[in-house]
């Protein structure tokens, strides 16, 4: 049975990015199906809780990134989506979920818009804030286990949940340390980022929620 | 080796309760640390055990995991018998679902309902938004209930597992703000209520005295009295 993977616009939703990006970095196949926000469609295919992504297998629909990433990882235990190290793979969940319940400052300050034109945003304290803890976060993570990604040498679940955060720093012309920039040029140097962009910016819908300066809209 | 879970104030803390009522519904051992939050010195003391610097944390030899559901994962793994998560498959995906629903959502009710196990229970005007939250929960709680709670009052079945624990604190708003509830949620509620872990935790919270006003509504009545 194929997995069929429910997502919104690829140029502004961040939450279906990360399991999309796992699966096709890990090489787990999958049908795509596309529904743009406030669309009939996306009422019909976002299901109960009315958001997406959304990972339907066969009978089973599973909805929130980090329980798709979790489903995924019983699910293909070759790809490795987790560390395979007990101390490791409890960090790793740690950090996910802390970037899937927290960071709101920073969420609301810097949506994902991959086609904005990269201008800097100055940031609010709280969203300097959660940089700042981001930015401890991952150094730790790349000191301790080596990198070039969070755990290692292998893009794993807790890279995808943060992968909307790296696209967030390049959009805004956040100001980082170079190890958090050889750890963005980490991720942007895969494939399955450069894919999913590549389609971002080719959407033609504008979503005035997460377009800053709307009704200006700016592109590169 | 022991596990040690770092925890917050009890009447308050409702992301410590999560893996505190997990672990103590199903036997698993550990040494508590309770910090009271808020408190001089509070993040200080908090940031020794991590540097995310939030309650709970669970110590587990070198390991230190932090985030209530990364800790449920955490137990998971390490206690298979507990079984925490529903041993099916389809339930085990649904029951992920809804925890980490809980995990990242329902903000209007978390920040209009803080948790509060001595506030007097009664209904409280609601604005939409929290309104909205309570009617998905009860439709979860609902769904869960019909479709995996057979052989038992919780949301899949016989065991209290990691759902449940991550809406503890949930029943407890709804228990304290009056929340509308309907009576399969009422059976719900009393079901997680009557747990001899949960009347631990509700009698070590009546013991306390630390007193955050920004988590009292009926401030400056707390605990139904004028504060001295």
């Amino acid at each position: 049975m194929s997995l069929t993977l429910v997502i919104g616009n690829k140029n502004y939703s961040s939450w279906s990015l990360r399991p999309w990006i796992a699966m096709t970095a890990a090489g787990i196949a999958f049908v795509e199906r596309l529904v743009p926000f406030e669309t009939p469609e996306f009422k019909r295919e976002a299901g109960a809780a009315g958001k997406v992504p959304l990972l339907i297998d066969g009978a089973i629909r599973i909805w929130e990134s980090l329980a798709i990433l979790e489903y995924l990882a019983e699910r293909h235990p070759q790809a490795g989506l987790w560390p395979a190290d007990d101390a490791a793979r409890a960090h790793a969940r740690a950090i996910a979920s802390e970037m899937h319940a927290g960071f709101s400052a920073l969420r609301g300050h810097l949506p994902m818009n991959i086609a904005r034109k990269v201008i800097v945003r100055p940031l609010a304290p709280q969203a300097a804030a959660d940089v700042a803890r981001i930015e401890a976060m991952w150094a730790d993570c790349r000191a301790r286990y080596g990198g070039p990604f969070l755990f290692g040498p292998k893009f794993c679940a807790a890279d995808a949940m943060y992968a909307p955060v790296v696209s967030r720093f390049i959009t805004y012309a956040v100001e980082v340390a170079p190890g958090t920039r050889a750890y963005m040029d980490a991720l942007t140097a895969l494939p399955a980022w450069r894919d999913w962009c590549a389609a971002a910016v080719a959407e033609p819908w504008l979503y005035a929620e997460d377009e800053i300066d709307w009704p200006q809209v700016h592109r590169a | 080796m022991a596990l040690t879970l770092v925890i917050g104030n009890k009447n308050y803390s409702s992301w410590s309760l999560r893996p505190w009522i997990a672990m103590k519904a199903n036997a698993i051992p550990f040494k508590e640390v309770l910090i009271p939050l808020y408190l001089p010195g509070s993040s200080e003391e908090i940031l020794k055990h991590s540097p995310a610097g939030k309650v709970p944390i669970l110590i587990d030899g070198d390991e230190r995991v932090w985030e209530s559901l990364a800790i449920l994962e955490h137990l998971a793994e390490r206690f298979p018998d507990a079984k925490l998560w529903p041993a099916d498959r389809r339930a085990r995906s649904h029951a992920r679902s809804v925890s980490t629903e809980m995990h990242a959502g329902f903000v209007p009710l978390r920040n209009h309902c803080t948790m509060n196990l001595w506030l007097p229970p009664k209904a409280r005007p609601m604005p939409p938004d929290v309104l909205a939250n309570a009617a998905r929960i009860e439709a979860i709680w609902a769904d869960c209930r019909a479709r995996f709670g057979q052989g038992g009052p919780f949301l899949f079945g016989a065991t209290f597992g990691a759902a449940d624990a991550m809406y503890a604190p949930v029943v407890a708003r709804f228990h304290n703000y009056g929340l509308p509830a309907s009576a399969k949620t009422r059976a719900y509620m009393d079901a997680v209520m009557a747990l001899p872990a949960w009347r631990e935790w509700y009698d070590a919270a009546m013991q306390e005295t630390w007193v955050m006003q920004h988590n009292e509504p009926d401030w400056p009545l707390v605990r139904g009295k004028p504060v001295e």
